[in-house]
């Protein structure tokens, strides 16, 4: 079957009344986790898939992936307007984003935000449908010093978020590292680093480090001076972009879109690496990278755009391949085994109904996702209208409900309160709080693909250079350290 | 002076953590061991902490602690979460919740009391409808069976 009469069969199958609805409540339902505060696509997966043994597994699988790209959309929104990520691919939305939104331009930033995530949600669905064996079959070729090489180079992106001093910012990378290693090794399962704690056995939950760091801290921040300057009080007009930009934002959409796009293909990437490296690329390729982090809407729609799109392209390696790149994505698998299907390379001929469907489903979901968004902004916006005194106390409790959610245990609670001390103090240092949060998502890959690489090796670390793949990412991330050092030092020398 | 306390903070979490990584092993008979991905992330913190205490321009320009009833709130907030994380086991959900949130506002906020019943219990019960109920969330239940 080809991608064209594929795609016209899944269309068939998803236009039914019973699947639309699906569609549009998944739609609905991961706009909310979106932006709610704390509450994941993770959490929302995890909580609605009991919901899905009940129907057809076209109708559920329907359901659960419009959930993870619904909330790709919604993440923009809290992040937007309060300055608080709804999920953690919108981390990186609030550093210009909320700038934007204390400027009067709340508007362009939501529009744009949603028009990049409907742009690069379709264009990743279009190349899904037709380049999905191909670009499969690349990402698998990928080794463990391959896989490696991309992370380091994740992160050597993330360096280039950094506003304040470098060495701060490596700091914040390997304690992320280190936090990311309390638990359970994850190759021989011996523990480290829990002190005999159960708790700590488990590892540290990643919901109640993002919401700590990034939701209780900015809590913190606010009752401090008791200013509801965080918040956007002026009526949010002008949806739609200007021309202008329109202008500043096409190119970081089409970028966002392709690195989004091949980030969620390779294991270890996904929406969260994607939303981060885009926005270290916008702002090393922009002539003017001292707007970002002050307002620039380029920080917006690259990220939107690459998160976005980082969904269709880690759904490939799950539906054709049956190899989850991310734990949502293993989610979604674990949903196709309960439903009685075998994911892996046959999946697509033996189950066409259900792979066109899925991906049939996408576009239609894009669509609905389009129409909840822009629309309907002004009723999450509704949340301005609140005082803080009444907002802080609920942004506690959806923080105390999203963390809570994760593994039912009170244990994440302190957890969440010790990240949230930490954000606070750290943050009144000038120290990034994104780099630790991406090192320590990539941590657990990292480690696995290193101690791999080496275990392969006869040569030691020299396995990294011998392969040229890995080679060429290992020599692009030093290229990249060492220009970045060279500007600060330039900055720092008065130059231009 | 905080900043430099930290400095040296960071210094000694990386040894004490680079020192703890190296008894876990860091090269196997199979190849890397536990050991070697947290003492190479200790060493780099610790790299970093002295980095930093020798570099004076990676200072933050004098960081503004809070003073006062700036203070008062900052710590409300802390003690209301640390009531919520210690209350949750015993009184559940909705009655821890609806202390913090009477507490807070009633500190932090310094509401008045009608306001602050009002609120507490208005946003406690949206919030256990849209997640205990709506979405089916289990949330934790006290001895009344709420």
């Amino acid at each position: 079957m080809d991608a064209i009469n594929g795609l016209m069969h899944g269309f068939g199958v998803i236009l039914t009344l019973q699947n639309l609805y699906l569609c549009l409540l998944g739609s609905l339902i991961g706009t909310l986790v979106g932006v709610l505060p704390g509450v994941g696509p993770m959490a929302a997966l995890a909580l609605l898939l009991p919901v899905t043994f009940t129907l057809q597994p076209v109708g559920g699988m329907v359901m659960l992936a419009s959930i993870f790209y619904g909330a790709m959309y919604g993440g923009s929104t809290t992040s937007i307007l309060l300055n608080i990520p709804g999920e953690a691919a919108s981390v990186v939305t609030c550093l210009d984003g909320h700038k934007l939104a204390r400027q009067g331009r709340a508007g362009a930033a939501l529009g744009i935000a949603a028009l990049g995530s409907f742009f690069a949600g379709t264009l990743g669905v279009i190349i899904m449908t037709f380049f999905a064996p191909a670009i499969a079959a690349l990402a698998i070729r990928f080794g463990p010093p391959e896989n490696f090489g991309l992370m380091v180079l994740g992160l050597v992106c993330t360096l280039y978020m950094i506003t304040g001093s470098p060495v701060k910012g490596v700091l914040m990378i390997a304690l992320g590292f280190l936090c990311a290693a309390i638990g359970l090794d994850v190759v021989n399962g011996r523990e480290r680093f829990t002190f005999g704690s159960v708790d700590l056995s488990a590892g540290i939950e990643l919901l109640a480090v993002v919401i700590g760091l990034f939701g209780v801290s900015e809590v913190l921040s606010n009752v401090e001076t008791m200013a509801k300057s965080t918040l956007v009080s002026d009526k949010i007009r002008g949806l739609w972009p200007t021309l202008d930009d329109w202008r500043q934002s096409w190119k970081p959409m089409l970028r966002g879109s392709g690195l989004g796009f091949v980030l969620g293909l390779v294991p270890g990437g996904g929406p969260v690496t994607a939303s981060f490296m885009s926005y270290a690329l916008e702002r090393r390729v922009s002539d003017t990278p001292e707007r970002f982090g002050e307002g620039a809407i380029e920080g917006v729609a690259g990220p939107e755009s690459a998160n976005n799109a980082a969904v269709a392209g880690s759904l490939i390696p799950v539906l054709s391949l049956g190899i989850p790149g991310n734990p949502v994505t293993a989610l979604l698998l674990g949903a196709l085994v309960i439903h009685g299907i075998q994911p892996g390379p046959l999946f697509v001929t033996q189950r066409p109904d259900l792979f066109w469907g899925i991906v049939a489903s996408m576009y239609v979901g894009n669509v609905f996702l389009l129409l909840l968004n822009l629309p309907l902004v002004g009723l999450w916006a509704q949340l301005l209208r609140i005082p803080y005194r009444v907002l802080f106390p609920v942004v506690l409790l959806l923080s105390v409900i999203g963390t809570y959610s994760a593994n039912k245990n009170v244990f994440d609670l302190w957890v969440m309160l010790g990240f949230g001390i930490a954000g606070y103090v750290l943050r009144k240092l000038e120290y990034d709080l994104a780099p630790f949060v991406i090192a320590f998502v990539l941590a657990p890959m990292l480690e696995q693909s290193m101690r791999q690489s080496l275990a392969m090796s006869a040569d030691g670390a020299m396995i990294f250079f011998q392969r040229p793949g890995t080679a060429l990412l290992l020599a692009a991330s030093a290229v990249l350290v060492a220009l970045m050092f060279r500007r600060k030092r330039k900055t720092e020398g008065g130059m231009p | 002076m905080f900043e430099r306390a930290l400095n040296a903070f960071w210094i000694a979490l990386g040894a004490a953590a680079a020192a703890y990584a190296w008894t876990l092993g860091v090269m196997g008979p199979s190849g890397p061991d536990s050991g070697l991905f947290p003492l190479i992330a200790s060493i780099i913190i610790a790299g970093s902490g002295v980095a930093l205490m020798l570099q004076r321009s990676s200072l933050a320009p004098s960081p503004d602690f809070p003073r006062g009833a700036a203070l008062w709130r900052v710590g409300g907030v802390i003690a209301g979460l640390a009531l919520f994380a210690i209350g949750i086991p015993y009184l559940g959900f909705a009655i821890t919740g609806a202390i913090t949130m009477l507490i807070l506002l009633r500190t932090v906020e310094q509401s008045s009391w009608a306001m602050s019943v009002l609120l507490a219990i208005a946003s406690v019960i949206a919030v256990v409808w849209l997640f205990g109920h709506l979405l089916g969330m289990p949330l934790p239940r006290g001895p009344w069976g709420f």
